[in-house]
């Protein structure tokens, strides 16, 4: 009967370890490119640049064109309305002054990301120093 | 002369070396791998550098006047609205320009209906592009524009792409 040859143990050690090293490897390439594109279509999911734009204008608006009644309905419908038939968003915001303070409140929601804001402004506090 | 023993070892040196640098330089360029199906890192660089042109064109220089922006769209400028976006998009840090286009279109409410009206622009080929939009505050329009003359409030839609 031959005996088993032991020799070269080492070297075939060693080759185990080398393959699964390679096995490895090629694991992390093969999720790095998961990565990259998951976290980019999350980024570009979200409507971050909608969202700004839309709190900017409103903000831009609410001391000038908001005071007067017939041109803030105007600037709502014009924004209501582009932004569902371009954006597919619907949006509801609205300009009031309970007593001396300004209060606006945005609502936006294009079915995956939805954002609510309460802006309010109290001149008589902000007159005080008091913040 | 020269002693040859233990050529193995010397080979299974060499081998773990390379495989240590090769190794290292995997894990380094993981984080950046970009296969040739995945663009949405680039859409992603496009949609960003376009609103930013835009945000900058619609900041206005001076508080109560009107944004560049704004002035582009009430006084019907194509031709200055395309220089300001053109050299915004395009400039880059070091010398030369970068090779991206654009293509405005202007959207507006008539009564309950949404019209548009084209504001200049490269012609769209079906090239891979994004678009990025701004919400503009126009105090009116001049007639020719076909839009109507109103204070009210446009969306400012650009396509992006790069040839």
């Amino acid at each position: 009967m031959a005996k088993l040859n032991d020799e070269g143990q080492w070297i075939i050690m060693m080759g185990f370890i080398v393959s699964i090293a390679i096995f490895i490897m090629a694991l992390i390439v093969a999720e790095s490119a998961l990565v990259g594109k998951t976290t980019s279509e999350s980024v570009l999911e979200f409507p971050k640049n909608d969202i700004q734009d839309l709190r900017s204008e409103l903000f831009d608006r609410r001391w000038s064109d908001f005071q007067d009644p017939a041109a803030y309905g105007n600037l709502q419908n014009d924004i209501i309305n582009l932004s569902l038939n371009r954006k597919g968003a619907v949006i509801s915001f609205s300009y009031y002054q309970p007593g001396d303070d300004s209060v606006l409140l945005i609502h936006y929601n294009n079915g995956l990301t939805e954002y609510n804001d309460m802006y309010t402004e109290r001149p008589s506090e902000l007159s005080r120093g008091v913040f | 002369m020269v002693d040859d023993t233990a050529q193995l070892y010397t080979i299974e040196g060499v081998a773990a070396g390379f495989l240590m640098i090769l190794t290292a330089y995997f894990i380094i360029s993981s984080s950046t791998v970009i296969t040739p199906q995945e663009t949405h890192i680039a859409d992603l660089q496009l949609e960003q550098l376009g609103s930013d042109a835009l945000r900058v064109m619609d900041t206005p220089t001076e508080n109560g006047t009107p944004g560049y922006l704004a002035l582009c769209l009430s006084n019907y400028d194509p031709i200055s609205f395309s220089d300001n976006i053109t050299r915004l998009i395009n400039t880059k840090t070091d010398s030369g320009t970068d090779r991206l286009h654009y293509n405005t279109t202007i959207f507006y409410r008539d009564g309950a209906a949404i019209g548009n009206a084209t504001f200049g622009g490269d012609i769209y080929y079906r090239e891979n592009a994004v678009k990025v939009s701004r919400l503009v505050t126009v105090d009116h329009f001049p007639p020719g524009a076909g839009i109507p003359n109103r204070k009210q409030v446009v969306l400012v839609e650009v396509l992006v792409w790069r040839s």
